[in-house]
């Protein structure tokens, strides 16, 4: 359903025909108004043609050369950029990739380093064994753990000890 | 639609220059431009009021069309997609410079009948104005009642009177409705007659 504007307006451009131009005209209050206002509407449009149609562009030439400027300019822009972008794309994901693996391994390492358990010594254990007489002590067990970092801590842990060695000191 | 063409250029289609275009031959989007140039920097000089926003203006717009060529489809003609593009620059910019201006300018609600005929062209002094006016102070008239339509009022009105499109072609090219077209056609109209009628009239 067209609105009152919309009709108007496809009236005054010469738009309606036929059943709906009959229709229209016949809801006017005033038709004779209406055509006054119809030549005078065509009035100023002939006028905004004559005054307004005539503006040209002065220096065409000119024009199109700074738009041919500006097109190359920015043409060459956009390449200049892809090929900087593509150049970065591809070696950036190696170095990226490779410089993690390369992380990744260092890390791994040292954290398996400084969390693998303190060693038992061979070589105290050995003493200590041979400190611990088995018949007296049957149920005697010595563990020594050494952690090896920077404190150098050692720890003897002894069970089911009933005497110590007459001989042994503790150190 | 009168376009500037030498013969040579005439030879070529409109269509054969786009899908060059297309596959990035810039000389055929010269071809386009030189077609096309006078009447986009006219079509945006009125809308504008001013020589070297124009220019810019529609430097803009053909730079926007190169770059979004690839995406015509030949659904319409190639000037009504252009006019899309010069359309949405020019009206962007307006709302932009309305926006800096504080937005008092492209109030509908203005009622342009108040505003004093020829106030700012004539000298006070001057028993017949409109009679004595030159062609750069009716330019001024016009300009001046245009500027207080609203930008999509001003694009409507000119594509209508100046461009002689039609309202489809209109609509196409401001991504509106036939109806809404035609309803700002009517408004348009009828404020340019309230401002201008002492002019068109007398000339």
């Amino acid at each position: 359903m067209k609105t009152f504007e919309e009709k108007w307006t496809a009236w005054l451009d010469g738009q309606l025909s036929g059943r709906e131009l009959v229709e229209f005209e016949s809801s006017l209050p005033d038709l004779a108004a209406a055509e006054a206002e119809k030549r005078d509407a065509q009035k100023l449009g002939l006028f905004l043609k004559k005054e307004l149609g005539a503006q040209a562009l002065s220096n065409e030439d000119f024009f199109s050369h700074q738009l041919r400027e500006r097109i190359a300019g920015e043409t060459e822009e956009s390449h200049g950029s892809g090929g900087r972008s593509s150049w970065w794309t591809v070696p950036r994901l190696v170095w990226s990739g490779a410089t993690a693996l390369a992380l990744f391994f260092i890390c791994a390492v040292a954290i398996m380093r400084q969390h693998q358990p303190g060693e038992q010594s061979e070589y105290l254990t050995q003493i200590l064994k041979s400190q611990v007489d088995p018949v007296a002590n049957p149920n005697a067990t010595v563990s020594i753990f050494e952690i090896k970092n920077d404190n150098k801590v050692t720890v003897l842990w002894t069970e089911g000890l009933q005497t110590l060695p007459a001989d042994y000191a503790a150190k | 639609m009168q376009t500037e063409t030498t013969p040579a250029q005439a030879d070529v289609s409109e269509l054969d220059l786009v899908k060059q275009c297309q596959a990035g031959n810039s000389e055929a989007f010269d071809q386009l431009v030189t077609r096309y140039r006078t009447r986009v920097f006219a079509m945006i000089y009125n809308m504008v009021h001013n020589e070297q926003d124009a220019w810019d203006l529609a430097q803009d717009s053909f730079v926007k069309a190169w770059k979004s060529i690839g995406r015509f489809r030949g659904k319409s003609s190639f000037y009504t997609w252009i006019y899309r593009i010069v359309m949405n620059v020019t009206i962007d910019w307006l709302r932009k410079r309305q926006i800096k201006a504080g937005g008092a300018e492209f109030d509908d609600s203005i009622q342009l009948k108040e505003i004093e005929p020829a106030s700012k062209t004539v000298p006070k002094a001057d028993p017949l104005p409109h009679q004595r006016m030159e062609q750069g102070e009716i330019r001024a008239r016009i300009d001046q009642a245009i500027e207080q339509l609203s930008p999509e009022h001003r694009a409507v009105i000119l594509m209508k009177e100046i461009e002689e499109m039609q309202y489809h072609e209109i609509a196409e090219s401001l991504g509106c409705s036939i109806g809404t077209v035609m309803s700002r056609l009517f408004y348009a109209r009828k404020k340019l007659q309230n401002t201008l009628r002492d002019v068109y009239e007398n000339v």
